[in-house]
């Protein structure tokens, strides 16, 4: 056990824990501190600067029903504890913030409950994962909205409580787009459905009667269990021209998969930023593609053979070849219901790339490539090889608009990174590495910039904190409510910036959870960044910005 | 009437020159829809949101009743018929088009601005509107928005908030809140210089307000403005009909063509509800012109854009007419008294006046409500049933279905066409379809006058939670009182 796991270690009555084991079944829960250690290891996306721990649990339950997982709110409440739920625990966002909290872990509850292949939804529980779901819904014809941290990630945890972009997103929009429904356990036990499965009717809608209670469940970020608990939910689903299912022998990048009849792949490069924007805004416009995916030459080296990658990055040439030449590319894959279609769908494409001055490379010739990656890029199975460099990595995540914004803050987010690049501060993978994609066919986009690192080392966890406050400073310079506003820091300077969203949260945590119940930290705590270190220059920056961003009285 | 005192202060805000008791103005209001008794006081006609804010701050003072209304007569619904006493807050002043933004596909409109003026504006920047089946002419698009109408394009309409993006509210409480991402930091200017177009219509934060406030019939806030989703305005665009016998038919080629997202325009009309949108004459003739046409009729567009735009429609014509040879239809560029050309015009815009349900009779009632397309059978089955029940002729019942969010459910539309004299048959009618249709499944989700008893009867959580989130946003319940869930208290 750690240090630190050692010193928030809570403990919790043996009446209270006698009420979560009749809760779930004795054989479901556990105080073991073993057992709270394991769900107390948080490295993903932990940005604490000297450990990656987080608070250990005072004790874990694993729910298998609604009922279950009422009941044990309600014991939450009844002994001034507080419960943190997670599906598939996708980061450091899944663990407790507090000494008090019960770690309701949603892993037996992972069905698929209906498939309405006709009205193209499935309902499904927490932990029935973005894969198992594909692999099911290809039969029938479907396919479904996996967002980018992968295949093994729970689909109702983006939807109602996360975020939720994918390179997808073109043709399957936002995760909490895709919501026709969900069952919600609240944090004083009681169960609200919404939409029609509130009413009774089916899942087949998720707004209503009147105004829509989605708009309290979450907003561009989900609340991220600090408002209480999602046990089913209708994610909506989409059109797959493809097989029943792909045949692929392999995995990850030894995959080798059979490629669908219908598909095109293709690699757009262009010449500046203007040129690049203005051919996705058309694409979008030629209402083309099912995949799109905008990053950094240098990130799919860096992800798929980080060792050479290192190699070459010590050389000027190879660099710049990497970086500038090919900076402004977007892999464009395209899915049709019939060869005409295709043609359609390949034919502006090229239309389009040629008329911004751009070359697009028909990667379908390359099929070592395309069979390797068809998965990467149907099943999203690529984006977690982003650990291999460094072990960790953080994002900043940007604030979904128009595809200018997304291109200022990638230059924005670059810079930044090459001044700690520099300074050694992280992880060289040539700055430029973002994942940008656009969605509902372009109409806005999303780009988050990744940062790798190397926990070990002192200089690199020492600079975590001031490189997340650059990136503060940087949203604040363009107008931004940065999607990761759920980090109490940011949400205390951004809050009040931006309708006061910070006030109206506790309003809702406060009407809904009166037992305070759920650990809200993520949803409506407030904090305060580490200035101490700070370059001054950055210190005096950052209040002429809130000073200059101050709503009207 | 209100007290002199009262009017005064209504005067400081919008300026005594918006501040009327004039029953000829008033009357609208009196009764909409199936919603009859509202008592409207008075109207003011605030210019501003700063405006809109003192009235807010006022009706917290003298626990007013504020009814909210952008949109010019008939009022269709009822929802912005008082229940009893209100203060009338008309919106229609505020009509500014602030942007149209050609790049990025976006309008920053007022309340007040019209479908009438916005079609035009908006194409000649070579971009489309998404609208309404053939709104009223004096339709607010924000309001429209709003109130969830569905749009005939499913393709594009991906969520219920579609096509609304972002909004400026001003919360029953008096504060003030952009969602999306117009919420901030900095202002809209600020925002444009920094290459935003609020076009992200979800947060800020963990957030989602605009969806609290849509469909809330303005119980919950006024919005200011909003920007609006459109979409590039097609090259090539053609109109088929699929006239059909059976409804399985057309449900079957629907479900096929919507999945992979073929096809613009989408809907499904019954012979009468086509009769009466492509009459031009009405009365006899609607009857006349139903009588000529298909029991059923399925009516889609198809677009090329700016690239390959020939071999977009072609093969989109291709596909839909397989899809339409699996399903057993035959589409046809006209059916009897329409071309596919005069069927462009009718759904690229605003109906004449007055507004085309009441040509037929005089009259009508709309009753709608959420649903999939394959439970529509039982749901006509129930309401023929009914009509029998009150001697209404079946085949005088208008049925327009609309399917919503790229397929996945459909708006299920019946009309009831009427002389006046008729009206009372017709409401009972009405009122005991929409209970027969309540407890066979349909989702009531916009739950107008009498529907909200029906709708919340079957989901007490969602009322104890929506209850919740009134008192937050509407503390002093100074929006709309007794509309939806939310009881009645003190009035004027």
């Amino acid at each position: 056990m750690s240090e630190t796991a050692a010193k928030t270690f809570g403990t919790i009555s043996e009446e209270a824990y006698r009420d979560l084991e009749e809760a779930v079944g004795p054989e479901n829960a556990s105080r073991e501190p073993g057992v709270l250690d394991g769900y107390a290891w948080q490295p993903t996306n932990n940005d604490h600067p000297t450990e990656r721990w987080v608070k250990r649990p005072v004790a874990v339950v694993l729910p298998g029903s609604t009922a279950e997982v009422q009941a044990v709110v309600r014991a939450c409440n009844r002994h001034g504890l507080k419960f943190k739920a997670f599906s598939t625990g996708w980061g450091v966002w899944c663990g407790p913030t507090y000494d008090n909290v019960v770690q309701v872990d949603l892993r037996r509850m992972n069905r698929i409950l209906e498939i309405d292949e006709k009205n193209m939804y499935a309902v499904v529980e927490p932990y029935a994962i973005a894969a198992q779901i594909q692999a099911e819904v290809m039969k029938k014809g479907l396919n479904l909205h996996i967002h980018g941290s992968g295949p093994n990630c729970s689909p109702l945890a983006s939807a109602t409580s996360g975020w939720g972009v994918g390179h997808d997103s073109i043709y399957m929009s936002y995760s909490p787009r895709n919501v026709l429904g969900a069952e919600w356990v609240l944090p004083d036990g009681e169960v609200l459905r919404l939409g029609a499965p509130g009413s009774g009717l089916g899942w087949f809608s998720g707004d209503g009667p009147g105004p829509s209670l989605r708009g309290v469940m979450r907003g561009s970020a989900g609340a991220l269990s600090g408002l209480g608990i999602f046990t089913k939910c209708a994610l909506k689903l989409y059109n797959w021209p493809g097989p029943p299912r792909i045949e692929t022998e392999g995995c990850l990048l030894d995959a080798r998969s059979e490629i669908p009849e219908n598909m095109g792949f293709y690699l757009c490069a262009f010449p500046d930023r203007a040129s690049f924007l203005e051919a996705v805004l058309k694409m979008g416009e030629a209402e083309i593609g099912y995949n799109a995916l905008r990053t950094a030459t240098a990130a799919y080296l860096n992800v798929m053979t980080p060792r050479l990658f290192k190699r070459l990055t010590d050389t000027k040439a190879i660099r710049d070849l990497m970086g500038k030449t090919l900076e402004y590319t977007i892999m464009m894959v395209l899915a049709a219901n019939s060869r005409e279609e295709l043609d359609y769908q390949a034919g502006s494409l090229l239309s389009i790339v040629e008329d911004a001055g751009g070359i697009a490379l028909d990667m379908s010739t390359q099929k070592p490539f395309v069979r390797m990656a068809l998965m990467g890029f149907v099943r999203a199975t690529i984006p977690a090889l982003v650990f291999r460099i460094g072990g960790s990595f953080n994002t900043a995540l940007d604030r979904n608009d128009a595809l200018d914004t997304q291109e200022n803050w990638r230059d924005a987010c670059l810079a930044i990174k090459e001044e700690w690049i520099s300074k050694g501060g992280i992880l060289d993978d040539m700055g430029d590495n973002p994942y940008y994609v656009p969605y509902e066919n372009n109409m806005w986009a999303h780009c988050e910039v990744v940062y790798q690192f190397d926990h070990r080392k002192p200089e690199h966890r020492a600079a975590l904190e001031p490189i997340f406050l650059d990136f503060t400073i940087a949203a604040l310079e363009q107008c931004m409510e940065p999607m990761f506003s759920s980090d109490p820091r940011v949400r205390a300077i951004i809050g009040p910036l931006a309708g006061g969203f910070n006030r109206w949260q506790r309003e809702v945590s406060k009407a809904l959870d009166p037992g305070e119940a759920a650990d809200s930290t993520l949803y409506c705590g407030e904090g305060a960044f580490d200035l101490s270190a700070v370059d001054g220059a950055k210190v005096k920056r950052l209040n002429e910005l809130i000073e200059k961003l101050k709503p009207e009285a | 009437m209100i007290a002199p005192e009262l009017k005064q202060k209504l005067s400081a805000i919008v300026g005594a020159e918006d501040v009327t008791e004039d029953e000829g103005v008033l009357s609208s209001w009196r009764s909409g829809g199936a919603v009859a008794g509202g008592e409207p006081a008075a109207l003011v006609r605030p210019s501003s949101t700063a405006e809109v804010r003192a009235l807010l701050k006022l009706a917290r003072e003298e626990k007013l009743n504020l009814v909210f209304s952008s949109s010019a007569p008939p009022r269709l619904r009822g929802d912005s018929v008082p229940a009893g006493e209100g203060i009338m807050v008309d919106m229609s002043k505020m009509d500014r088009i602030v942007r149209l933004d050609r790049r990025n596909k976006v309008a920053l409109i007022e309340p007040g601005v019209t479908f009438e003026r916005l079609i035009p504006e908006a194409d000649a920047a070579g971009l489309k509107v998404l609208m309404p089946l053939r709104p009223k002419r004096g339709k607010s698009v924000l309001a429209s928005a709003l109130e969830r109408e569905p749009i005939i394009i499913p393709k594009y309409h991906w969520d219920m908030t579609d096509p609304m993006l972002c909004t400026e509210l001003v919360f029953g409480s008096g504060d003030l809140f952009r969602t999306g991402s117009a919420a901030g930091p900095g202002s809209l200017e600020q925002q444009w210089a920094a290459g935003g177009a609020q076009k992200n219509p979800m947060g800020p934060a963990q957030t989602d307000f605009v969806r609290v406030v849509q469909g809330a019939q303005g119980t919950m806030a006024a919005v200011t403005w909003c920007t609006l989703k459109l979409e590039v305005k097609p090259t090539i665009h053609r109109i088929w009909f699929v006239p059909d016998r059976k409804l399985s038919r057309l449900s079957e080629f629907t479900y096929r063509s919507l999945r992979p997202k073929l096809a613009d325009e989408w809907l499904i009309l019954n012979s009468y509800a086509l009769a009466a949108l492509i009459s031009e004459k009405g009365g006899e003739e609607v009857d006349a012109l139903a009588q000529r046409q298909a029991p059923w009729t399925a009516v889609y567009g198809v677009s090329g854009y700016e690239y390959l735009p020939q071999e977009r429609v072609a093969y989109q014509e291709r596909d839909l007419a397989r899809h339409a040879q699996a399903a057993g239809v035959v589409p046809s560029p006209e059916v009897a008294g329409c071309s596919w050309k005069g069927m462009e015009r009718i759904l690229s815009s605003p109906s004449p006046e007055p507004y085309y349900k009441t040509a037929p009779r005089g009259d009508f009632l709309d009753l709608f409500f959420l649903s999939t397309l394959d439970r529509v059978p039982a749901f006509l089955e129930i309401m023929e049933a009914e009509a029998e029940r009150f001697s209404y002729p079946a085949q005088r019942i208008g049925a327009y279905i609309q399917p919503i969010q790229q397929g996945r459910n459909v708006h299920v539309e019946f009309t009831l066409y009427f002389r006046p004299a008729d009206r009372e048959m017709a409401q009972a009618l009405f009122l005991s379809a929409s209970r027969a249709l309540s407890e066979a499944g349909a989702f009531f989700s916009r739950p107008y006058g009498p529907w909200a008893e029906l709708a919340y009867a079957r989901c007490p959580d969602t009322v104890a939670a929506l209850r919740k989130v009134k008192a937050i946003l509407d503390p002093d319940h100074v929006l709309n009182r007794g509309k939806l869930c939310f009881e009645a208290r003190e009035v004027v």
